[in-house]
């Protein structure tokens, strides 16, 4: 099954991600995201560019360039103490959104 | 804040973008590179992995697009693009690009520098407050068949108007004069206004320097002071701080300075009263008009310039309406046996410049035609650029560019090409400007102030890109059209050329048709200079002139023996032939008529025939020659009842009876009868234009001021210093104006149907040869494209006459049409110049055939030259290329 995202979940997802993982380059975020989702989130790696551009134009992560235990170069994203304030929001806001969602699901029954 | 911050990032990724782009390139390269390592562990081979690597991601360029989109303002980011690609396309193909912006600049500077003369002399405002408030007032009478401006109030009436009106918040009555302006070693001729005390009040205007002229300096006893303009103050005062109490010399009376008017100020100009003093351009004193009791209360002859500023919630109808009223009773005040004064208010600025108006507007339209066919020519050159370039543009959109994108592309690059000739046309238009007052007719207010100012920018700017949206559309619609993608196969671009070949074909019609409006025109106001020049004057252009008054140091006998000395100098400077005198030159704007009766005609109320009083020898001097009877005698006695008339007279009141001997009173003096002596051929008086006006000469053997004319075999400029000489000798404080022949009167009574027409075939010159650049660039266009298909012709045994003709079978059909749409339009567009023509209709079919025969003959000659081209083909070598 594919899910397709909703506007700015992804953002959440790779927040999320970076604060569990520590910094982690464009490539880790989209398997993690993809195991975490058993596949489901199968999304064109490419689709990921948008939300890091997003997010860290926001100031809520901040790249620099690294090397990984292969020895490969790549761009690490970490995540800054504006990312850490504004994942907690957004986690908050997400909370009750899927509440408000779930709830009126659960009602329409 | 976070969105501000995003804000500004992206704005920093607008500038450093490469930066950005490399970043992303190599982190794109390495995301590939670890995704490859992982499907490599799992087994793959490196060659799959990569593949595989490639597929996961999902396109290597779409996700770069996805990132650029979401880090920069794609709009800002895109539009630069469309900016470097256009300036980097257009400076690859620079005979395109320079044929296109010089094409437009030409088209953008002539409407601009149009533009700016109509902004000087019609939007610019006056610099006298609101003028749109101000008016005119006139008592016209139409028992005399004159124009209804020729009659200002008497001064009983305008006091009587200003005493009862209610709906002017300032009314003023002035007066003009010319005075020997005196100054150390020179004299100079100068226009001053006799200005009563509310003259500046109403104009809202007041001196830079000193105080105006008020209620106070009007009383009598107190009059000796003058307002000066500001070019005299620097002229003749050298800007002085001080030249407020000085004096000036006035006719050999010293008036007190006490103030200067500011630069602008120079009312009012020979432009501005129809018929007030029209040799001098501007005003540069302004002196009380201090009027007598006797002067106040003259209801008859007394005529005056009134000026008002309306009361704001006052219209012009209702001071119209109120003032006819108060005429109606004043009318009746008036002498019993010349009744019917009225009242009439005209808008002040409408006299000012409405003269002007439709010439300008006519020129506005003729610049505008020019701008159109610059504009299709242009079109037309982006529209074969842009066939020329299907094959590009195809790839481009195989490669993802959207078709909005190209659409876009196209824009810009028109844009680019309509600024590039905005900024060209703008420098076109100021050196036309620099060469504008050698055209100057003299009689468009203000000609000389047209400039380059804001107002004139922002119109060169809107026009620049209202052209480039205009040429822009045409390819960019022929792309939204076509498949581009169909370009890529080596057939497609032949079978889709057809659709803009028609809208390119259209344009050329279009082109053409106005060319010929344009052509029409020109050729219509052509000929009607040509007539004009053509008139028989009646009199010789190689006389010499001059207007020579007296000042008041002179008594009446003193200024009798002045000019008998000095016309008997003047006689004697070798080869003077005769020197004679008269009150009225003609074209010289001076005019003096008066009512008479004709003894045994049946005499009209209020006919008017022009009175001159001229010495025995003017006539030969102006050789206008005698047709009956005799001229006047040395021995005639001024005041003695001998007169002569004119032709037109004669035809006029004597018709088919003998002239000489007949007997002419004057309506000033009545009961006095004179006996015609002689009837002298017709000369034009106050134009070249209209016919002349019956004439009546009283002989003047006491001349004491007026217009000599000297008749000699000099050469005009020699003798124009000898009589200066002469004057100088006989008193030095003495100005004479200027010394003219009646050639150079005639110069100037020609010179705005001369502006005009130059300007007209000017105009009219450049859109024929721009409509040509076009027909032959279509031409050499379709050549171009055809070049296979006459190969094959050529090959299968066709003639150079059968190629020929196939390609200029074209150009002569759109040719026809366009020539035949031009003809329709012209028998309408021609009405708009109607009132400019003379001795010539305006569907006059030679001018109509011959322009129409110009534009064939020159249109197949411009399309001849790629047509021979095409004939020259080699077929064996267009079908090797190919």
């Amino acid at each position: 099954m594919s899910i397709q995202i909703l506007q700015g979940t992804l953002d959440l997802m790779v927040l999320r991600t970076l604060a569990t993982m520590g910094p982690q380059h464009a490539y880790g975020i989209a398997s993690r995201l993809q195991q975490v989702s058993n596949d489901a989130l199968n999304l064109n790696q490419g689709t990921i560019y948008p939300a890091l551009v997003r997010i860290e134009q926001r100031g809520w992560t901040r790249g620099s360039w690294g090397q990984t235990e292969n020895g490969r170069e790549a761009k690490y994203y970490a995540i800054t103490r504006a990312g850490l304030k504004a994942l907690d929001e957004e986690t908050e806001r997400w909370r009750q959104m899927s509440s408000v969602v779930e709830k009126l699901l659960a009602e329409e029954q | 804040m976070v969105r501000l911050r995003r804000t500004v990032a992206k704005l920093r990724n607008l500038l450093a973008n490469k930066h950005a782009e490399e970043d992303l390139a190599r982190e794109v390269a390495s995301h590939l590179a670890l995704l490859a390592d992982d499907f490599e562990l799992r087994g793959m081979s490196a060659e799959e992995a990569r593949l595989a690597a490639l597929r996961a991601l999902g396109g290597v360029e779409q996700a770069k697009q996805a990132h650029r989109n979401e880090r920069s303002l794609l709009w800002i980011e895109q539009a630069m693009q469309d900016l470097r690609y256009g300036l980097r396309t257009l400076s690859k193909s620079p005979g395109f690009t320079i044929t296109a912006v010089l094409t437009l600049a030409v088209g953008i500077g002539a409407c601009t520098a149009i533009f700016s003369l109509v902004n000087a002399v019609l939007i610019r405002s006056l610099p006298y407050g609101d003028s749109s408030r101000l008016v005119y007032l006139y008592t016209p009478n139409p028992q005399f068949k004159l124009p209804a401006e020729v009659f200002g109030p008497t001064y009983a009436d305008f006091y009587d108007l200003k005493r009862e009106s209610h709906s002017f918040q300032d009314i003023t009555a002035f007066d003009q004069s010319i005075f020997s302006l005196a100054s150390p070693g020179t004299a100079e001729r100068i226009s001053a206004a006799r200005v009563d005390g509310d003259f500046f009040r109403t104009f809202q205007s007041s001196p830079e320097l000193g105080r105006e002229i008020n209620p106070d300096d009007n009383q009598l006893g107190h009059e000796k002071v003058a307002v000066i303009s500001h070019a005299l103050w620097q002229s003749t005062f050298g800007s002085a701080a001080d030249v407020l109490h000085r004096s000036l010399l006035l006719d050999g009376r010293s008036y007190e300075i006490i103030g200067v008017m500011p630069q602008g100020f120079e009312y009012p100009h020979n432009t501005d009263l129809v018929y007030g003093q029209s040799q001098y351009k501007t005003t540069q004193v302004w002196i009380p008009l201090a009027l007598t009791p006797q002067q106040m209360a003259d209801r008859e002859n007394s005529r005056g310039n009134a000026v008002a500023r309306l009361k704001p919630e006052v219209s012009i109808f209702q001071a119209q309406a109120e003032m006819a009223t108060i005429m109606a009773r004043l009318n009746k005040l008036h002498d019993p046996k010349v009744q019917g004064w009225g009242a009439l208010i005209e808008n002040f600025v409408d006299s000012a410049v409405g003269h002007v108006r439709s010439l300008l507007w006519i020129l506005l339209g003729a610049v505008s035609i020019v701008l159109l066919i610059a504009c299709s020519n242009a079109a037309n050159l982006l529209l074969a650029r842009a066939a020329g370039r299907m094959r590009e543009l195809g790839v481009r959109v195989a490669l993802g560019a959207g078709r909005s994108r190209i659409v876009r592309q196209l824009i810009t690059e028109a844009l680019l090409i309509g600024l590039a000739a905005g900024a060209i046309g703008f420098a076109f238009a100021y050196l036309f400007l620099r060469i504008l007052p050698l055209f100057n007719p003299g009689n468009i207010p203000r000609l000389n102030e047209a400039s380059l100012d804001m107002r004139v920018l922002v119109f060169t700017i809107a026009v620049s890109l209202l052209t480039s949206a205009f040429t822009g559309v045409f390819p960019a619609l022929a792309v939204s059209r076509v498949n581009l993608t169909d370009f890529l196969t080596t057939t497609g671009s032949r079978s889709v050329a057809g659709a803009h070949n028609r809208v390119q074909s259209a344009l050329i019609v279009v082109e053409s048709a106005l060319v010929l409006v344009l052509l029409a025109s020109a050729g219509l106001l052509i000929r009607s200079y040509v007539n004009v020049e053509a008139v028989d004057t009646g009199f010789s252009k190689s006389t010499v002139t001059l207007n020579l008054g007296l000042d008041a140091r002179y008594s009446q006998p003193q200024a009798v023996q002045f000019f008998r000395n000095l016309f008997a100098r003047l006689q004697a400077l070798p080869g003077v032939e005769t020197v004679g005198g008269v009150s009225s030159l003609p074209l010289s704007n001076s005019e003096d008529l008066r009512m008479f009766a004709v003894d045994g005609y049946p005499n009209q109320k209020g006919q008017l025939a022009e009175m001159r009083w001229a010495t025995p020898n003017y006539f030969s001097a102006m050789r206008i020659p005698l047709i009956a009877g005799r001229l006047f005698t040395a021995e005639e006695r001024s005041g003695a009842h001998a007169i002569i008339i004119n032709q037109s007279f004669y035809t006029k009141y004597f018709h088919g009876r003998n002239p000489i001997g007949g007997r002419i009173s004057r309506q000033d003096d009545p009961g006095q009868w004179s006996t015609v002596v002689g009837v002298i051929g017709d000369v034009r008086h106050n134009s070249l234009e209209e016919p002349a006006e019956p004439q009546i000469y009283h002989p003047d053997m006491e001349f004491g001021g007026g217009y000599i004319a000297v008749r000699s075999s000099l050469p005009a400029k020699s003798l124009a210093g000898s009589i200066r000489t002469v004057l100088h000798s006989l008193d030095p404080n003495l100005a004479a104006g200027d010394i003219q022949t009646m050639g150079d009167l005639e110069l100037e009574a020609s010179a705005q149907r001369r502006f005009q027409t130059s300007l007209l075939a000017l105009f009219a010159a450049i859109a024929l040869s721009l409509a040509l650049v076009g027909l032959y660039g279509l031409m050499a266009y379709s050549v171009s494209r055809r070049t296979r298909e006459i190969g094959i012709r050529m090959a299968l045994g066709a003639q150079r006459g059968d190629v020929l003709w196939l390609v200029l079978k074209k150009a002569a059909f759109l040719l026809a049409i366009g020539l035949a749409s031009g003809l329709v339009a012209s028998w309408f567009a021609t009405r708009v110049i109607q009132a400019l023509l003379f001795g010539v209709g305006r569907h006059d079919p030679i001018t109509i055939l011959s322009v129409c025969a110009l534009l064939a003959v020159s249109g197949l000659l411009a399309a001849m030259i790629p047509t021979r081209r095409a004939a020259s083909i080699d077929p064996m070598q267009t079908l090797r290329t190919e």
